[in-house]
């Protein structure tokens, strides 16, 4: 393990590691754009620049190995001066059109130019002119003139894809990124180029002019798409979701996430959610508070009626927990079904990161409840009473619609908890019940990946203010369950009487 | 008194039959083969390191201790010949490969024997019509005659050689760069390291030299590395070929022993024309930096004295420029080349040879301003050492030098928005 000194600083690093990568572990401050630690070394945007003690001539730090007693640096002023001429000629093509740029705020130039530059061009002279409005298929738009040619994209298609979709395109300042032919950028990681363009050439068809990137808070979570589990972090404000992106995780994703997961979003933010307590009555499902609901489940739980519960791979670990001790406790009598998706492709794995098992916690869910019935023996059932959790991510669950036609069918009285409607729900039988289900989004806990490996799921805001989980249900059942609301009034009330103010 | 050609390469350049195997033949056309193939690989590595060649194709690198560092394997080693002669101004390979394509394929077979590489390219500038020709057609002449192939000449050695015509890009003349382009990609060069002598063409060892410096092999194996040393300076050994032209009343190629001073080179090539006072000179390609005529009286024709000037011998492209020509004008159409050849790659040259072009077309214009002048030098310097490859470098140089050197006559020709009347025409 070699030391090398940077900036002054002595640290120990990997063999054969490269002196960016020792500046990264040391957490020093390093310019780069076409470096990127998932990808090859390109070493053309010249930032990287240090001077290594004993060579006159600077060298980038993104192809120089680290060796014994190595000492760099780049806080010299010729270093500095270096970087900042860089970022001169990074810009002086570069339409300053940041307020209509989508990258605006997270943009690598922009970032730069508040260390190094704040000064005027002293270009004078007009810009090349480019392709702007490339569609780069489906996901993707490219603004050439933004394009900085890190050739992370280029590289990313090559490398780790292997679809070798783009390439550069002509020469000099006029080189512009490209698909070959008719190609399109459209496979199933595309999304990706999108993160790692560290302008804003390459930007996505579904977060181009939503938001500014400064009204967005973000959570670090885990995808719910699949049994892979990637670390990625939700974009949110008041106004709902926006976008997904992944989050470093060496364990589990690496840099990327597949672009299955981007739009599961969507599920959050959906206008068909399920938004309030609502009971079938003469025929049409009319809101009712969950008093009511409470009740009414109470009774069906202390009484001595069966009960069949339906599961999906889909909720956290502590969710399942907490219902398998509820059911043990008050309704031994109980069966649980498992209502699987796409049972053909359960299993497949594309080598990358997608999964056929389209549930973030099929293990979990197995590890929970040990005897589970196949869901088309509900028919067979004897219970008088269905409690359905339903998946969120119905995507997934092309037989969703089916499904809870053939439960209506039974005629027995179905609890529905769940967060996306369909008109399906709508015919449900007399006194069956809708209850509004938390998303990934809204909740805290834990799923299971493929791997056994407990992943985080973080709960952002919730957009559906009755929205509950199943811990929320099973207290409801019990009748301990508070909303959230009543409990901040219940405090206040408390709070007020220590003070005697009220 | 005028220096003298002295013709180790081009003896037999003015025979018309010297193009061909039997003509070649008969001027001891493969007569070193037959020598070099009954000697140890490693004496005739020996040999060319002891007779101090450098690499004639503008960086002037040691050939010997260049294959010498080749790894110490068996893996497959490649030859590659540079005759992807681009550099404005150099126009010798050329003459080499339509004179004496011979010639080049023997030195050839002799180096590829010396690094024990079974496999060669030629890669010629695709421009060169009648060189590819010529090439191909004595190509065929070597195969047919067993002087390539397998077990040449008895000795054992087999070896193949290719051509590979390039698709005119200047930047393929650079040794990574020409790698690329062989390989099918881009040609752009890579990053070093790794050197191409460890990792080049399909990630073999792989020499990349250019055609004079392959075909001096020839007499240095026939004459000896001593005999070969003992002419130019001590650091500069040998002969080279000068591309003459410009303000001269006979332009051409001329062999001399290098060392020789730069005037004895312009009276050589028949002296200025007439009427004409020296104003400046380009000694090494359109990259080096120009030379005022005040440095050109006391300037010798090798690496260090041109160094020391602070100029380089590079490809040996003599650029004459008279007093009727502007300065302002000529670096306009340098400029225009390099922002045209730049690859595109490292930003420092994609954006900096646009931007030195586009400053100095505006003073060409006459719409330049006074303070353009900081900015080009500003700029270039930028540019200088920060790249994968020399091309930012060779478009900083000449916008440097130029500017410096003849800075009055900038100054005059952005006052006047024009070159001054009478005194100079366009280039």
């Amino acid at each position: 393990m070699p030391k090398i000194t940077i900036n002054g600083n002595e640290i120990e690093v990997k063999d054969g590691s490269t002196v960016i990568e020792a500046f990264k572990k040391s957490e020093q401050d390093i310019a780069h754009y076409c470096w990127h630690p998932a990808l090859s070394i390109a070493g053309v945007c010249r930032l990287c620049m240090i001077e290594v003690e004993g060579n006159p001539k600077l060298q980038i730090a993104c192809n120089t190995v680290v060796t014994e007693g190595m000492k760099v640096s780049n806080q010299s002023e010729k270093v500095k001066d270096t970087v900042r001429w860089g970022m001169d000629f990074h810009l002086i093509n570069h339409p300053l059109d940041c307020p209509i740029c989508d990258q605006a705020g997270e943009c690598g130039l922009q970032e730069q130019y508040m260390k190094y530059g704040q000064h005027d061009s002293s270009m004078s002279q007009s810009k090349v002119k480019k392709s702007k409005v490339v569609d780069l298929g489906e996901k993707i738009v490219l603004d050439s003139e933004r394009c900085i040619l890190c050739s992370r994209c280029v590289r990313f298609t090559d490398e780790v894809t292997k679809t070798n979709e783009l390439g550069i395109f002509n020469r000099g300042d006029h080189s512009e990124i490209g698909t070959f032919g008719d190609k399109k950028l459209e496979n199933d990681y595309a999304m990706n180029t999108v993160d790692i363009c560290p302008v804003g050439a390459l930007t996505s068809k579904d977060f181009r002019f939503q938001q500014r990137v400064w009204y967005l808070k973000d959570v670090e979570t885990t995808c719910p798409g699949c049994s892979t589990g990637c670390s990625v972090k939700v974009y949110y404000n008041n106004e709902g979701l926006f976008r997904v992106k992944p989050v470093e995780d060496a364990s589990v994703n690496g840099y990327w996430m597949c672009d299955e997961g981007r739009p599961l979003y969507k599920f959050a933010n959906h206008k068909s959610r399920i938004k309030t307590f609502m009971k079938i009555q003469n025929g049409t499902p009319m809101p009712v508070n969950f008093k009511d609901v409470e009740l009414e489940l109470s009774n069906i739980f202390s009484s001595s009626e069966k009960v069949a519960f339906v599961l999906t791979g889909q909720n956290t670990n502590e969710e399942y927990s907490g219902l398998n001790t509820f059911i043990k406790s008050a309704n031994a009598k109980s069966d649980i079904y498992y209502w699987q998706n796409n049972v053909d492709s359960f299993d497949s794995f594309d080598g990358l990161l997608k999964r056929g098992d389209k549930n973030p916690n099929t293990k979990g869910l197995l590890k929970s409840f040990s005897s589970m019935k196949k869901l088309s023996e509900l028919n067979n059932s004897a219970a008088e009473t269905i409690v359905v959790f339903a998946p969120e991510n119905i995507f997934v669950y092309p037989d969703y619609d089916q499904i809870i036609e053939s439960l209506n069918a039974s005629g027995k009285k179905i609890i529905f908890v769940g967060s996306q409607t369909t008109t399906q729900l709508f015919q449900m039988p007399e006194g069956s019940i809708l209850v509004p289900a938390k998303t990934f989004f809204e909740k805290n806990g834990t799923f299971t990946n493929y791997n056994n490996t407990e992943r985080k799921v973080k709960k952002g805001i919730l957009l559906v203010r009755g929205a509950i989980d199943i811990l929320e249900f099973v207290d409801l059942c019990e009748m301990k369950f508070e909303p959230d609301a009543l409990i901040k009034q219940r405090k206040f009330n408390e709070m007020a009487k220590e003070r005697h103010v009220l | 008194m005028a220096a003298k050609e002295i013709k180790l390469l081009t003896e037999f350049y003015h025979l018309d039959e010297y193009r061909y195997l039997k003509g070649y033949e008969a001027n001891n056309g493969y007569k070193i083969l037959r020598k070099a193939l009954k000697m140890q690989p490693q004496e005739i590595i020996n040999e060319v390191k002891a007779s101090g060649l450098r690499g004639r194709g503008g960086a002037g690198f040691p050939t010997g201790v260049k294959w010498g560092f080749l790894p110490n394997n068996d893996n497959t080693r490649y030859l590659l010949c540079n005759a992807d002669e681009g550099e404005p101004g150099t126009f010798k390979d050329r003459m080499m490969m339509e004179r004496a394509p011979h010639q080049l394929i023997e030195s050839m077979i002799i180096s590829a024997f010396a690094i024990k590489s079974p496999k060669s390219y030629i890669y010629i500038r695709g421009e060169y019509d009648e060189s590819i020709r010529v090439v191909t057609q004595a190509l065929k002449e070597a195969y047919d005659a067993g002087y390539l192939g397998k077990d040449i000449l008895g000795s054992g050695f087999t070896h193949d050689m290719d051509i590979y015509v390039g698709a005119g890009a200047y930047i393929c003349g650079e040794e990574t760069g020409m790698i690329s382009s062989l390989e099918g990609l881009k040609g752009q060069p890579k990053l070093k390291p790794p050197f191409p002598a460890v990792q080049g063409y399909l990630k073999s060892p792989t020499i990349v030299n250019n055609v004079e410096t392959l075909a001096a092999v020839i007499p240095i194996l026939d004459k000896g590395a001593a005999f070969y040393k003992s002419m130019g300076t001590e650091k500069s050994s040998g002969t080279k070929l000068f591309s003459v032209s410009g303000s001269v009343m006979k332009p051409g190629n001329f062999e001399v022993a290098l060392g020789t001073s730069l005037m004895d080179l312009i009276e050589l090539a028949g002296g200025l024309k007439q009427g004409r006072r020296l104003k400046a000179v380009i000694p090494g390609g359109s990259s080096a930096p120009v030379l005022t005529a005040q440095e050109c009286l006391s300037a010798k024709m090798d690496y260090e004295d041109l160094a020391a000037k602070g100029s380089m011998l590079g490809s040996g492209a003599v650029i004459i420029i008279d007093d009727s020509h502007s300065m302002v004008d000529l670096l306009g159409v340098v400029m225009h080349f390099y922002h045209h050849e730049s690859c595109g790659q490292c930003t420092p040259c994609r954006e900096g040879t646009g931007w030195l072009d586009k400053v100095v077309k505006s003073i060409v214009k006459g719409q330049g301003r006074i303070e353009d002048l900081n900015l080009i030098l500003k700029v270039a310097e930028q540019m200088k050492g920060k790249t994968i490859c020399a091309l930012s470098d060779a478009a900083a140089l000449p916008a440097i030098s130029f500017v410096s050197k003849f800075r009055d006559e900038f100054e005059k020709y952005i006052l006047e928005g024009r070159a001054p009347m009478g005194e100079m025409i366009h280039a």
